[in-house]
């Protein structure tokens, strides 16, 4: 029995002495090193961001400015909305004046109105239109000079009995698929 | 319009009416957040042309001027005229107000703006204003209660509308009130006139029975001579009211000042002028004003003689722009000292 102890003891014995064989110690080194410091950078990092921002809570002058400052804000957030709701409220109880009192405003834009009257059935949505005396001049130039030219077309055709044939029997053609549909 | 028994000078009136034929004119303002305003003048016509038309405000050639013409259904002729000018603040709308050549040029008028930083908001005030013509008559508010002076400041269309809808017996009733109140204070403001030019032509030369206090406290004894009175005119120029008011003797010694004082007060009180509206469109958000809502949500405001024959007449809006970057800011500041507390008396535990 003794005799085993003391081999036991002399195993432990020389398991301690032997130290195990580390290929690069100093790698090894470096990074518990690094973790140790890193460890450190991060609370001492944050910490000091909160001491930073939030120190002031423990300054009791700066603490209590800051309140007051913020009450402050929030009454005067409250008086100001309090006051213009009640003057907005005043304002939605007013008469509406009806519309006689405004000079209708003219549109330069004829292309607008003409396709408010195709998009309308071809029906302007109002009793009146108002356009300006230009549009007014366009307008009638415009038509003027349809009538030339369909004067023109007129005598073209009165010209050339063959083309005037031609466009008697097209037109026939059309009256006759008109009463067909 | 003016008190009906004053003739001579009613006929006056008529005959300067009749012989110019005025366009119907809004002007509208739209006001920009820095204080600058495009002012629009819109003109319309249903008898004639704009030649030979004096406009009711101010423009010239740096306006930009457009004409149109509208034909109804039934061939009813209605001639536009749209002004437009951007001024770069109300000063300038005040130089042209003071180099009137308008139909209007007798009146004193101003515009102003003003801008107020109110953390949250920005508030914006932009009025025009014209001034009184008379300076001994009386308020008008003396003489009406709530109800009426809402209705003698009211636009034409609304008190049409009024008297011809639902509830038409009692505002048809409201405008013979209304209309009896505004001769009356007419008058009375007419009276009062007198007696302040009268008294300071003849300061010096009368007696203690001819001052300002003893002829005022007989002021509606003038006025009922003048009501009851149709034949105002010759009976004046006969000169039996002014020997009923101030005596026989009085009244032949003093016969010309009377005059001249009569002269003043109706140059002061028949002048020329011309109605017209006000519009205004105010940036950001409407929290008030004095004037009257369109149904496009645009403020009207009647212009007519009366409203500032005795007192300054205000045409003013305000409006507030909110500013967001102070709504952050002070977001951001309570939450900062919210959560310093919070973290102060979450290490107390």
């Amino acid at each position: 029995m003794k005799t085993s102890d003391d081999k036991y003891d002399k195993v432990v014995n020389l398991l301690r002495k032997s130290k195990p064989i580390l290929d690069s110690t100093e790698d090894i080194e470096l990074k518990v090193m690094r973790r140790i410091k890193g460890m450190d950078k991060t609370s001492y990092s944050f910490s000091n961001i909160l001491d930073f921002l939030f120190g002031w809570v423990y300054i009791v002058w700066v603490r209590r400015s800051l309140i007051a400052g913020s009450i402050v804000l929030v009454l005067i957030f409250v008086y100001q909305q309090g006051i213009i709701l009640n003057r907005i409220d005043v304002l939605s109880r007013q008469t509406i004046v009806p519309d006689k009192e405004i000079v209708p405003n003219p549109s330069d834009n004829i292309d607008m109105i003409l396709m408010l009257y195709k998009n309308s059935g071809r029906k302007f949505p109002g009793k009146t239109v108002t356009i300006s005396e230009t549009q007014m001049k366009e307008l009638l130039e415009t038509v003027r000079e349809l009538q030339i030219k369909y004067k023109d077309l007129e005598n073209i055709i009165e010209a050339n009995p063959e083309l005037k044939k031609q466009i008697e029997k097209k037109l026939l053609e059309n009256e006759q698929s008109k009463i067909n549909l | 319009m003016k008190k009906h028994t004053l003739r001579f000078v009613f006929l006056l009136i008529l005959i300067s009416v009749m012989s110019c034929d005025e366009p119907e004119t809004v002007v509208t303002n739209y006001i920009h957040q820095d204080g600058s305003v495009t002012r629009r003048i819109e003109m319309v016509n249903h008898k004639k042309r704009f030649k030979n038309c004096r406009p009711q405000v101010p423009f010239d050639d740096t306006w930009t001027v457009h004409d149109s013409l509208n034909i109804s259904q039934k061939g009813d002729t209605t001639w536009y005229k749209t002004a437009e000018k951007l001024f770069r603040n109300t000063e300038e709308i005040n130089l042209s107000y003071r180099s009137d050549t308008s139909i209007n040029k007798g009146i004193y008028r101003q515009a102003a703006f003003r801008k107020s930083f109110k953390w949250f908001n920005t508030e914006l005030r932009f009025s025009e204003k014209i001034e009184k013509k008379m300076i001994s008559g009386y308020p008008v508010s003396d003489f009406m209660n709530r109800e009426e002076l809402l209705y003698f400041y009211s636009p034409e269309s609304l008190k049409y509308e009024k008297e011809r809808g639902a509830d038409s017996l009692r505002y048809r009733a409201l405008a013979d009130s209304v209309k009896k109140k505004t001769d009356f204070w007419n008058a009375k403001c007419v009276v009062s006139e007198w007696i302040m030019e009268f008294t300071k032509l003849i300061a010096g030369k009368a007696g203690s029975d001819l001052t300002n206090d003893s002829l005022k406290s007989r002021e509606n004894e003038f006025v009922k001579i003048i009501e009851n009175n149709s034949k105002f005119d010759s009976l004046w120029s006969n000169g039996v009211i002014l020997k009923k008011f101030v005596g026989d003797s009085n009244a032949s010694r003093f016969k010309s000042e009377a005059d001249s004082a009569m002269e003043k007060v109706f140059k002061d009180y028949f002048f020329d002028f011309n109605d017209y509206s006000v519009r205004m469109v105010m940036p950001g958000k409407l929290i008030g004003t004095n004037g009257f809502i369109d149904s496009s949500r645009i403020l009207l405001w009647p212009v007519k003689s009366d409203f500032f024959l005795t007192e300054s007449y205000e045409m003013w809006a305000e409006s507030k722009i909110t500013n967001t970057w102070a709504w952050v800011a002070s977001g951001i500041f309570i939450l900062f000292v919210l959560t310093g507390l919070i973290i102060k008396v979450i290490k107390k535990d």
